[in-house]
């Protein structure tokens, strides 16, 4: 059998409506826009996809509709991480029934206990399940404790379903050590680069990539992804440059403590005539002076003219 | 009137080689350096925290500049990293280097004060007009917001700042915080030298690095040369060999850094002595842990024994 490959993954964002509820009409042509415009695969709802504002009860919702909507086109990686080790067990059993190509964990929301601890956490989710198991490091490091290379190499041993990391740090240390470590206990073990940045990864012989921004610039994440695959790393380099400076005006926007990119995300989107909404609360919109200057800057990225408008 | 200086490749930062009684070195230190330069060291770059920087005495650190520059003999560029826990020293430092004539000087806002973007403008302002030398800076962030960091926008007023602003040292190894400054300084000023703190080139170097200051140079240089031999070849395979074994040979010595590999080289036949304190000297156990670990990875067979 053909190891599982998930290739160009895309990591939708959730619309809501001025209610607060899941806009599942908008989500639907989010979902199209995303396999019309080169998503291999989809990960939902990752954190761009705001799984932390989404109760229990809308996170098996949503991935039910997704799953629908998608018909089998392409795979669907189910992302379920929680606070409490059985509620995220749990999502993740109804994730694999309700048709998950994949599950992706990362460490505990809030907590911090010690290594042992976490690995527990994440072992528990992946024995779970019999489908693929991703470890994924956290979004940022105060939402949880960091993923080393030592929890990893503890977890291959202990979950024989860990296929892989997403790769969320961006840590040149970590992805070196989890790619030759993890190989050499698990041959063909896999990174997936997170957050856009894939040039460092597939340089040390990672494998796809999780890429938040494709529903804003889908053309040149496929470009520098493609590149990668063709080993053209230095080739890569100027388009990559491009897609951090997006990354680094939809981070730098709005008020976000955690420098989110939520706010940004779902304003950029907006620009490229795909309406999503607003986040949902406490993650404030982008103020109207702020989101003057931020569309100003973002209409200035020359990369973006080559980009799809509307849906 | 501002030398072009050329910093590219595995850039070899000499460790400070003490006597038993911990005094500083200066013939073995000699040896050392010219101990890179015969092994094709592209520069050096000294004395970086691998050399106990922080545990010499000002003194000391103008003796081992002199020495640096004396011993190299213009064969290739000395750096001389000027950073300190007082800025009155770094600018001390600063001007005796160019007085003494090394290529460039590498420069930190003190560190342990987690100064303000503008503060580390200033200093770094301070420091980079007391000199006419090329001037590099050190990126050195650290988790949690602490350390000194440059981002980009940092970077960008420096470059606009500072005409003999040639470089940073990147000790981020980090995809998002190198991307902010690769893509500003490398557009604003082509040819701008990012040098990443210890070998994580392969995932810098295809985005615009240009070289390391090595960590494990000084037990391995074989190793460092044919690893930069490759990325350069876009060897991507060796590359990744390579760089596989250092990302270990790290794993073993940034524990403790620079005891491990102290001890390490004088199994190599280099004797470097202890290693000052509060930093421990290495040893039976871990010489004779490393001593295994070192032929596992086949560097005691490859790379060379004695000055």
């Amino acid at each position: 059998m053909k190891p599982f490959d998930p290739g160009l993954v895309h990591a939708p964002v959730t619309p809501f409506k001025r209610d607060q509820s899941v806009d599942y009409p908008t989500y639907a042509k989010i979902i199209e826009f995303h396999l019309r415009n080169g998503a291999e695969a989809l990960a939902l709802p990752m954190p761009e996809g705001e799984d932390m504002s989404l109760r229990d009860g809308e996170l098996r919702e949503l991935f039910e509709f997704a799953i629908k909507q998608v018909k089998g086109r392409v795979p669907v990686l189910a992302h379920v991480s929680d606070a409490g080790t059985s509620l995220a067990v749990n999502r993740a059993v109804h994730a694999e029934k309700t048709g998950a190509a994949a599950i992706i964990s990362h460490p505990p929301y809030f907590w911090h206990p010690r290594p042992a601890m976490v690995v527990e956490h994440i072992a528990r989710i992946g024995a779970a399940v019999k489908v693929p198991f991703y470890v994924c490091s956290p979004p940022v490091e105060s939402a949880g404790t960091e993923l080393t290379s030592d929890m990893v190499m503890q977890l291959i041993e202990r979950v024989p379903n860990l296929v892989g990391v997403v790769d969320a740090s961006l840590d040149f240390v970590f992805m070196e050590e989890v790619i030759s470590g993890g190989r050499r206990l698990r041959p063909g073990f896999q990174l997936l680069a997170g957050r856009d940045y894939l040039v460092s990864a597939a340089a040390l012989g990672g494998n796809g990539a999780i890429v938040p921004l494709a529903g804003i610039a889908p053309k040149a994440l496929r470009r520098v992804y493609d590149l990668c695959r063709q080993q053209k790393f230095t080739e890569a380099r100027g388009m990559q440059e491009d897609i951090a400076h997006l990354h680094h005006l939809v981070r730098e926007a709005g008020i976000s403590g955690l420098k989110d990119g939520l706010a940004g995300i779902k304003c950029a989107m907006a620009l490229m005539g795909r309406e999503c909404g607003m986040p949902r609360p406490p993650v404030r919109p982008i103020g109207e002076v702020e989101r003057g200057r931020f569309e100003e800057a973002v209409q200035a990225l020359p990369f973006l003219k080559a980009e799809p408008r509307g849906w | 009137m501002l030398m072009p200086i050329k910093l590219k490749g595995v850039m070899q930062a000499p460790v400070s080689p003490m006597r038993d009684d911990f005094s500083f070195d200066g013939e073995g230190f000699a040896k050392m350096v010219d101990f890179h330069v015969r092994h094709g060291a592209p520069a050096i770059a000294w004395p970086h925290h691998k050399a106990e920087s922080l545990n010499l005495t000002i003194a000391e650190r103008k003796l081992g500049a002199e020495i640096a520059v004396k011993t190299v003999a213009k064969r290739v560029p000395v750096s001389i990293f000027v950073g300190t826990l007082s800025e009155e020293d770094s600018l001390d430092l600063a001007r005796h280097a160019q007085k003494v004539g090394a290529d460039a000087i590498l420069t930190i806002s003190p560190y342990c004060r987690r100064p303000a973007q503008e503060e580390i403008f200033d200093s770094i302002v301070r420091i980079g007009t007391t000199v006419e030398l090329p001037v590099l800076t050190y990126n050195s962030p650290w988790r949690n917001g602490e350390g000194v960091e440059f981002t980009g926008e940092l970077t960008r007023r420096l470059i606009e700042r500072l005409p003999n602003y040639v470089g940073m040292k990147d000790a981020s190894f980090h995809s998002q915080k190198y991307l902010e400054i690769s893509r500003v300084a490398l557009n604003m000023r082509p040819g701008f030298a990012i040098i990443m703190g210890v070998e994580h080139l392969l995932a810098s170097y295809p985005l615009g690095a240009c070289g390391s200051f090595s960590s494990s140079g000084a037990i391995a240089p074989n190793l460092c040369n044919k690893f930069f031999a490759a990325l350069e070849a876009h060897d991507w395979e060796t590359a990744r060999e390579c760089q596989f074994k250092i990302s270990e040979l790290w794993r073993l010595f940034k524990e403790q850094y620079p005891s491990s590999l102290k001890g390490a080289m004088i199994m190599m036949g280099r004797p470097v002595g202890p290693t000052r304190s509060p930093l421990p000297t290495a040893g039976k156990e871990r010489l004779e842990f490393l001593r295994k670990r070192l032929e596992e990875l086949d560097i005691l067979q490859t790379e060379p024994h004695g000055w």
